[in-house]
């Protein structure tokens, strides 16, 4: 497969029209890069063009989710529970449990998806493996 | 943020702009990924269009209108087909919830939901107009996407 690290930050300069030296691993695609939903179509469009993984825009909600039922992943408040938590661990591992369980909400959890999240979630589809 | 007067509600607008060429090279010659944006019904509407991709892009921009109206943006629960633009009789534009967005309108207690769309060869805008009950504004989250 092709240099995804690489596709990935070209595809985040030329859809967000950022200079490469602005992106940084860490840096949230939403809060830091500003991106937009269609802005992430067209990130997404582009990273399938350069490493030939396609991945929708609502796979990346089934990726940080894990198939966690919503009952289980989140509480009645849509808090993230400490199982929601522990998966969010292991797809974006900048997140500390301790500082998500019972603090951060459901709907906010995308804010939290770097550029790392996004290399690594196409390495992981490129291998063929699933969410 | 604003309250009706004479009623407990809390009112809540959301707008979004679309450039219709860019929405057309994300989803041109792309079945899949149109489906992925737009219910079966808001296609047909669109592909019956001479102007295709302008519809498409007002629908894109209100459904983005009505989640930042809801203050979430797209969530990770929350599909684009979750919220479908349909017209009226009188080509009046009318929104039909479901899925997540609708669970959350319910628990949130939305009361009204309005769109206006407008397009033109280079751009697509819609603005939504939501009203809630009982919604404290601390609960709602600052919305940019």
């Amino acid at each position: 497969m092709a240099d995804v690290d690489g596709a990935v930050k070209e595809a985040l300069a030329e859809a967000l029209a950022l200079d490469e030296d602005e992106i940084t691993p860490e840096a949230t695609l939403m809060d830091d890069l500003g991106a937009e939903s269609i802005d992430l179509l067209d990130i997404l469009f582009r990273i399938e063009k350069a490493t030939g993984v396609k991945i929708e825009a609502s796979d990346l909600g089934d990726y940080i989710q894990g198939g966690i039922p919503d009952e289980e992943f989140s509480d009645a408040d849509e808090v993230i529970t400490e199982k929601g938590a522990e998966h969010l661990k292991k797809v974006m591992p900048q997140t500390d449990p301790s500082e998500v369980a019972g603090k951060v909400k459901a709907e906010e959890v995308m804010t939290l998806f770097t550029v790392q999240n996004l290399a690594d979630m196409v390495k992981n589809r490129g291998n063929g493996a699933g969410g | 943020m604003a309250t009706a007067p004479g009623a407990d509600l809390t009112l809540r607008i959301g707008v979004d702009v679309v450039g219709v060429a860019r929405l057309e090279r994300l989803v041109r010659d792309d079945e899949r990924r149109q489906e992925t944006l737009f219910t079966a019904r808001e296609l047909e509407y669109c592909r019956g269009k001479r102007r295709c991709y302008e519809h498409m892009a007002a629908r894109f921009a209100a459904k983005e209108a009505v989640l930042k109206a809801f203050g979430t943006g797209i969530s990770q629960r929350m599909r684009w087909t979750d919220v479908e633009v349909v017209n009226e009789r009188n080509g009046r534009p009318k929104v039909h919830l479901a899925g997540a967005v609708a669970s959350f309108a319910e628990r949130h207690g939305l009361a009204d939901l309005d769109v206006s769309l407008s397009h033109t060869e280079g751009v697509a805008v819609a603005q939504a107009l939501t009203s809630w009950r009982g919604r404290p504004a601390e609960e709602v989250p600052c919305a940019s996407t």
